[in-house]
C-alpha cells in the first residue's frame, strides 16, 4: 500500500526494454537499487514499470548494458496534473469538495451508544438533546468530561461511562449496574381489601385486618372482603376504640368468564405480481431526493427500505443518508376462510386468552371454545372457569378514635 | 573448508542455513507464485524460462507466462504457471 502510494505520488513510467543483454541491465538495476517491478516478457523484449526518480539514474546503466529503453506510458499524480493543467473548473471542484469535507469534519454527525440495556437509546438521546448535544453541533462544543459526569448523576444505575469524539462521531460507552434497585419501603397506610370481580370464594388466608367474608361466600365487585378497621371491644362487648391497619390477604375466587371475538367471513390475501421497482433516496438535513420510477395510481406496492449513513474511514460520518428502496407490486383478492384456517384461528384466539390468564397467575379449571356463524361473520365464543386472586386495596378514611369513657368521671 | 565449517556451525547451533550459508530460500504458493530469497542475479529471462544465479549453483524455473512481479537485491517474486524448478550445479 505504501509502495503503491509512493509510485502514484511520485509518478511512474511503463518502459519497454530491448537489446541483446537485457538480463545484464536488470542485474545492474538491482545492484544500483533501482526499483523495477511488473516485469513481463513481450515479443523479444521486456516491459516493466519504474518510478520517475529511479528512471533519472538509469542512463549510465543503459549505456553500459547496450540496451534501449522506450517509454510506453506515464502514470501517477505529476503526469495527471500536467495532463489536466487546463481543467481549472475540475480542480476548483475538487478543492471545494475537500473544503466541504473539512468543514463537515468540524461537526458531530453521528452519536453512537454502546452497552446500554435498561436505558434505551431514545432515553439517552432525549437526555443528550436536553443538554444541547445533538447531531450537527460543533465538535469543539462537546465537553466529554462534563457529559460523563452529567449522565452519571442523572442515571445512578450507570456505574461506568466513557464519552469520546472520534472523527465526526460522538461515542458513548456505558456499563450499567447489575445489582437490583433499592428495596421499596413497605407501605403501611391503612386500607381495606375490596373485591374486583364477582364469584365464589374458594379459599382465603388473612394476614392483616378483619375478614368480612369466608370461603363459600358469593362476592360481587366493590364488596369489602377484609376490613382494615379492627374494633376494640370492652368487657361488655361494646366498641370503645378502633385500630386501623393495612388489610392483607390472599383470597381466591372461583369465577366464570366468557368472551367473543369476531372473525370476518372473508380474508383478503396479498399476491405478489412479481413486478419489482428499485430506487435510491438520498437524504440531507432538510432535503431529500428520490430516484425511483413513478408507479401507477391504481397499483398496490409494498415498499421496504434499507437506510445507511454515509461514512468515510470508520468514524468519519457525513450528514448524508442513503435509503435503498425496494417496491414489490401486489394484488388484493378476497376469499372465504378454509375449515382448517378457521380451526387454527379459533385455537389461536383461545390460546392467547389462556396465556393472558396464565401470565396473571390465574388458574384455569375449565375451558371450552366454539365458533359460530353470526351476522355474516364468524364469532369465536369461549368460556373459562377460573380460580383467580381477588382483592384490591382501597384506602380507608380514619374516623376519630372512640375513646373509652373515663371510669373516674 | 569455510563452507563446511559454516554448515557444521549452523547444524550444531541450529541456525537457519539460508542466513549462515547464503543458501537460496524458495517459498511456493501453489504453482502460480514463488518467492526466491538469497539469489545473486538474473542469467536468463523470457516468458517460459527464468534462470537465476545463486551462491552455490543455478536455479532454473520453467513454465508459461512467467512474470517477475518485483525484484530487489534480497528477493524476487515470480508469478505465472510454474511447471518445474531445477537446481543446476
Amino acid at each position: 500500500m505504501k509502495e503503491r502510494a509512493e509510485y502514484f505520488l511520485g509518478g511512474y513510467l511503463l518502459i519497454r526494454l530491448t537489446g541483446f543483454s537485457k538480463e545484464r541491465f536488470l542485474n545492474l538495476c538491482m545492484a544500483k537499487r533501482l526499483a523495477v517491478s511488473r516485469l513481463e516478457y513481450q515479443d523479444g523484449g521486456c516491459q516493466f514499470i519504474m518510478p520517475v526518480k529511479d528512471f533519472r539514474r538509469v542512463r549510465p546503466l543503459v549505456k553500459k548494458a547496450g540496451v534501449r529503453l522506450r517509454i510506453m506510458g506515464r502514470y501517477g499524480l505529476p503526469f495527471f496534473l500536467y495532463r489536466n493543467r487546463k481543467r481549472k473548473l475540475s480542480a476548483a471542484g475538487a478543492a471545494v469538495f475537500f473544503l466541504i469535507l473539512f468543514v463537515m469534519s468540524r461537526f458531530i454527525w453521528n452519536i453512537g451508544l454502546e452497552g446500554n440495556y435498561r436505558l434505551t437509546d431514545d432515553m439517552l438521546l432525549h437526555y443528550l438533546d436536553s443538554m444541547d448535544i445533538r447531531y450537527g453541533m460543533r465538535k469543539s462544543l462537546v465537553d466529554c468530561d462534563a457529559l460523563e459526569e452529567s449522565i452519571r448523576s442523572r442515571y445512578p444505575e450507570v456505574v461506568w461511562i466513557s464519552a469520546r469524539v472520534s472523527g465526526t462521531r460522538l461515542l458513548i460507552r456505558i456499563r450499567e449496574s447489575n445489582a437490583a434497585g433499592e428495596i421499596p419501603l413497605k407501605d403501611e397506610t391503612p386500607r381495606d381489601l375490596a373485591a374486583d370481580c364477582a364469584g365464589r370464594i374458594t379459599r382465603m388466608i388473612v394476614r392483616g385486618g378483619k375478614a368480612l367474608v369466608g370461603p363459600g361466600d358469593e362476592i360481587s365487585p366493590g364488596d369489602i372482603l377484609v376490613s382494615g378497621r379492627i374494633p376494640v371491644l370492652n368487657d361488655s362487648g361494646e366498641e370503645v376504640n378502633a385500630l386501623y391497619v393495612r388489610a392483607d390477604a390472599d383470597i381466591w375466587v372461583k369465577t366464570e368468564e366468557t368472551y367473543a371475538a369476531e372473525v370476518p367471513f372473508l380474508t383478503s390475501q396479498r399476491t405478489r405480481t412479481g413486478a419489482v421497482r428499485r430506487g435510491i433516496r438520498i437524504r440531507l438535513p432538510g432535503l431529500g431526493f428520490l430516484l425511483m420510477l413513478p408507479a401507477g395510481k391504481e397499483e398496490n406496492w409494498e415498499i421496504s427500505c434499507v437506510s445507511r449513513q454515509a461514512v468515510i474511514l470508520g468514524d468519519f460520518y457525513l450528514p448524508v443518508w442513503t435509503d435503498r428502496l425496494t417496491a414489490c407490486q401486489y394484488s388484493l383478492s378476497q376469499r372465504p376462510w378454509t375449515r382448517e384456517e378457521l380451526e387454527t384461528i379459533k385455537n389461536l384466539i383461545h390460546e392467547r386468552k389462556m396465556q393472558n390468564f396464565t401470565e396473571k397467575g390465574v388458574q384455569i379449571i375449565e375451558n371450552d371454545v366454539k365458533m359460530i356463524e353470526k351476522d355474516g361473520a364468524w364469532e369465536v365464543q369461549g368460556r373459562f372457569v377460573l380460580e383467580r386472586p381477588a382483592g384490591i386495596g382501597q384506602n380507608i378514611r380514619q374516623e376519630e378514635e372512640t375513646r373509652l369513657p373515663d371510669e373516674r368521671n | 573448508m569455510l563452507e563446511q565449517v559454516k554448515q557444521a556451525a549452523a547444524d550444531s547451533l541450529k541456525l537457519p542455513k539460508d542466513v549462515v550459508c547464503g543458501e537460496p530460500l524458495l517459498s511456493f504458493v501453489g504453482r502460480c507464485s514463488v518467492t526466491i530469497e538469497n539469489y545473486r542475479g538474473i542469467l536468463v529471462y523470457d516468458d517460459s524460462t527464468i534462470r537465476l544465479q545463486a551462491k552455490h549453483g543455478r536455479i532454473l524455473i520453467c513454465g508459461k507466462r512467467l512474470h517477475i512481479d518485483y525484484y530487489t537485491h534480497e528477493e524476487m517474486r515470480i508469478t505465472g504457471q510454474i511447471q518445474s524448478l531445477e537446481f543446476e550445479s
